[in-house]
Order: C-alpha cells, then structure tokens, then sequence
C-alpha cells in the first residue's frame, strides 16, 4: 500500500504529466502562424547559444567527402563561367534587337543549413543567415530549388522545402510545351519521397528526362529554377489531366549552403502616380487648351459667315462678260468687322505655334 | 544520496555534455537523419533516475527544442517526448535501471517511438511513415542507442551501471 507522501508525489506525477500533455496538444492545434511565431521567439532567446555552437560545428565540418564535393561544384561553376562573356553579349544584343531592357539581376543573402536529428527535418531547415531576409523568399542551392522562406529571425530562419505537404510551385517543362503546378508527391502508392509535376494538359506527353522549371507565375519564384526532371507518368486521370513524377533537383536531406534570392531593388514608380501639385498643373493646362479650342471655333465660325455674307452679295455676271470672256468685278470683301475680337486672334497664334512645336 | 548513484551535481554535469555533443559533435558526423540524437539520451538517462512528473516536464522541453529548431509541425515533439520519458520513467519499476542492456533497449525503443509519434502527429504521409518505422526510425534508434552504452561505460561508476549481462 502507498504512503501518504508516495500518493502526493504519485499524484503530482500525473499532475505533471497531464499539464505537460495538454501543453503538448494545445502546441500541436495552434495555428501554424502562432507555432512558428513561438519557435522564432524560442530561437532568438534561450537557444540562442545552441544554435550558435551548432553554427560554428558546421563551419569546422570539412570531412574529405564534403571537400571533394565543393571541388566539383566549383569546376562546375568554372567550366560554366567561361561561356558566360559571350553568352552575356549575345542576350544583350538580341535584347536590344528585339527593344527589351536588361534582364532582372536577382540578389541572395548565402545561409549555412542547420540539419536536426528530428525525421521531420527534410521538411523544415533551419538556416543561419549573412543578412536580412523575410518570408516568402525563394531558396536555391547549387543544384535547383530548395524550399521557400517560412519565418525569419534576426540571424536564423526556417525554411520550408519543397518536401512539405503544403509546398507548392508553378512550374512549365524546359520546352515550353507544358505548363503545370509541382508539388509533392503524395506516397499513397509507394515509399519514394519526391515531387509531382500536376495539372498538365492531356494532349501534350513528356519525355522521361526532361526538365521541369519554375515559371515565374506567382510572383514567388523567380522564371527559370530547376525543379527536377520527368520520371514517368505518375497516373492519368480519365482523360482530364496527366500527373508526371519528377526526380527532385536539389536534396534538403544533404544540401549545405544555400542561397536566399531577395526581391530585386525596384524602380520607383512614383512618376506613375503625380501628386496634387502635377495633378492640379495637368487641370490647368487642360482648361487652357479647352479655351483656345472655344475661341478657335467662334474664329472659324465667324470667318464662314462673313464668307457666305460676301457670297450672297456678290452681283451676278452680266452677258457681255460672259461673252468677252473676261471675269466680272467683284464687289471687295470687307475688312474682318469689329464681331471677331482682336484679342480672340492671339490665342488662335499661340495655338498653332503651340501644335506646330508638337 | 545513495552511494554508487549519480548525485544531482554529476547528473547535470552529464546532461551538460550531452547537449554540447548534440550541438557541436553531431552536425560533424554523417547524415543527420541517423545520427546519434544525443539529446534524446540525455533524456532517457534522466527518465530513467527520476519521478514521472519530473520526467514529463523534461520531455516537454525537449521537445519543445526539436520543435523550434525543426517546426514541421509545432507541438509534435513535446507530445512525443512527454509521452516517452514519462513512459521510459514508470518503465524502471518493470526494469533493471543499473543493467547496461536495458539502458540501451531503452534508449532505443525511446528514439524509435519519439520518431514514429512525431511523424504521425506532423501529418506525414503513408511512405514517409514506412520510411521511418522500417528504416530511418530503427537506424537512428540503433545508433542512439550504441552512442548511449559508451556514454554510460563513460560514467559507469557515476551511474551505477552494472556490467555483467
């Protein structure tokens, strides 16, 4: 039988236990919002210092393997600079041919990826970041896409790769037949984790092999990333659509170092939108042009009837002239009478200067 | 304090070093999905000595760490790890706590079902499940478990380990 102090302690245990278990279930059906906002505040504060020293080990990983596969990428990146000049030279001057400004340069911020030990960790990366980023900012890394920004913190942010249920990209094949939305597959039929290229057309096949990017639709991804290539047809759906499974192009699980890409530095479009004063000066030149316009009208309205006037009493031509053949005098047209103002004639002047300057 | 038992000074001291291997050792090592979660022993070592309750509360922070340092899905991790030191704490009536054997089978079963209650409770689908109960789940709780049994050869004297299996 229990003593009264085993009973109490027994008691707090199940205490303990239930309130740490409701905390649990409350964490669990908040709002995906809140939780993320609860574990950015967590990582500021108290895990600061781990987070910190788990930087740090990743930098002083520098096993052989890791080495010779940052060689690799770096002959890669080398070997496809050299064509670069020329490629650069070419674009620019088929873009002036065709009147299409310079192409967009989209800036990065470089993070290191932080891998957890928790099997949930192909799905979220925390990242330690070189600068500000937010939300909603695409991450690449050498090989193609990687996920996007989820939240940010003042020196680390979760990423959400391409492996979360919620993740979704607009994508087009690299021939530019097919256009569709990738998104993971869902692994009802089998137990490879990877992507599905979606809502494609019926009418058009891809070939095993070809390569998938993002299309730019959204706003969210920049045109162009890859996103995989077409293993085969995942499944067709009564003749509405064809799904594709597609061979990721960049794995979460092993990726390093990624890039950030930023929102490029945009004009300004202020022009675009003219305050009061521009506002106020375009209803005033408007108004000007609509009283020289008026008074243009009363002058040629004037001048026709003046000439039907000096029509109406012109004589008619007597026989013997008609017979000599020689013109008949004509009755002298007045002078413009006092009707048409004087002052009407300057704007007509400062009108025509004004539409032959234009 | 019993003799022969960790104090509690020697216990966080133990702790402590768990952490900075989490931390600092193990982003060194291979693949992270089956590398040794250091914090998952640091956990079952302390279930293991201690009430229920206190247990409980442990797994609760830490698994509110793996759920701000990876947030599939917030809340995953605390309810996994709640559940299991609380259950590997009442498993010490049932089991020899001191035998080396047990330690590491429970370290292992710890890992293993922290593992299966996160992905079900992070709304994983039906082949990452399979994945992680018959393959990456059992890895990880193997090798948890064999970075456990050195720990605790480590500290025997502290914690009382007998090795005579």
């Amino acid at each position: 039988m229990l003593r009264a102090s085993d009973r109490t302690f027994s008691r707090r245990d199940t205490v303990s236990f239930l309130v740490c278990l409701g905390l649990s279930l409350v964490g669990l059906f908040l709002p995906s919002a809140w939780g993320e906002s609860i574990a950015a505040t967590l990582r500021d504060s108290a895990l600061t210092p781990f987070v910190w020293l788990q930087a740090r080990a990743e930098e002083g990983r520098t096993s052989r393997s890791r080495f010779r596969a940052v060689t690799a990428e770096r002959d890669s990146a080398a070997f496809a600079a050299q064509f670069l000049p020329a490629i650069s030279a070419e674009n620019r001057q088929l873009r002036s041919l065709l009147g299409l400004r310079d192409h967009l340069h989209t800036p990065y911020v470089p993070a290191e990826v932080l891998h957890q030990s928790s099997p949930t960790d192909a799905r979220m990366l925390l990242v330690r970041i070189a600068g500000p980023v937010a939300p909603f900012e695409p991450v690449v890394s050498s090989d193609g896409l990687v996920g996007v920004v989820s939240s940010a913190g003042h020196d680390q942010a979760s990423v959400m790769t391409w492996a979360h249920p919620e993740f979704r990209v607009s994508a087009y094949s690299a021939d530019g037949r097919v256009f569709g939305m990738v998104a993971p597959s869902s692994g009802s039929s089998g137990t490879d984790a990877g992507l599905e290229f979606r809502s494609t057309s019926y009418r058009d096949t891809l070939a095993n092999g070809t390569e998938v990017l993002s299309s730019g639709l959204g706003g969210v991804y920049p045109k162009g990333i890859p996103l995989g290539a077409v293993l085969g047809i995942a499944r067709e759906q009564a003749g509405w659509e064809r799904v594709y499974r597609l061979r990721p192009a960049a794995n979460p699980s092993s990726v390093t170092h990624v890039l950030i890409l930023t929102p490029p530095q945009a004009a300004s479009v202020a022009p675009a939108f003219p305050g009061d004063s521009m506002l106020a000066a375009l209803r005033a030149d408007s108004a000007r042009r609509q009283r020289v316009a008026d008074s243009l009208l009363r002058f040629r309205i004037a001048d026709s009837v003046l000439r039907a006037h000096a029509r109406d009493s012109t004589p008619p031509v007597s026989p013997a002239a008609s017979q000599t053949g020689r013109p008949a005098r004509r009755t002298p047209v007045p002078s413009v009478p006092s009707a048409a103002p004087a002052a009407t004639s300057a704007p007509v002047r400062r009108t025509e200067t004004g539409d032959s300057a234009r | 304090m019993t003799v022969g038992r960790a104090s509690r000074a020697q216990l966080v001291l133990v702790l402590a070093v768990l952490a900075i291997l989490h931390f600092y050792l193990r982003p060194r090592l291979w693949d992270a999905r089956v590398s040794p979660d250091f914090l998952m022993v640091a956990l079952m070592v302390y279930a293991m000595r201690s009430r229920p309750g206190d247990a409980a509360i442990a797994g609760f922070a830490i698994g509110l760490i793996a759920d701000a340092l990876s947030p599939a899905r917030f809340g995953a991790g605390a309810l996994a790890c709640t559940l299991v030191a609380y259950a590997a704490s009442w498993g010490r009536a049932v089991f020899f706590a001191d035998n080396l054997l047990v330690n590491a089978g429970m370290i292992a079963a710890g890992v293993w079902i922290r593992n299966v209650v996160v992905v079900i409770a992070s709304g994983a689908s039906q082949g990452e499940f399979i994945a992680e109960l018959g393959i990456y789940g059992p890895l990880q709780a193997l090798i948890t478990a064999v970075a456990g049994v050195l720990l605790l050869l480590a500290f025997r004297e502290w914690f009382a380990i007998r090795l005579d299996v």
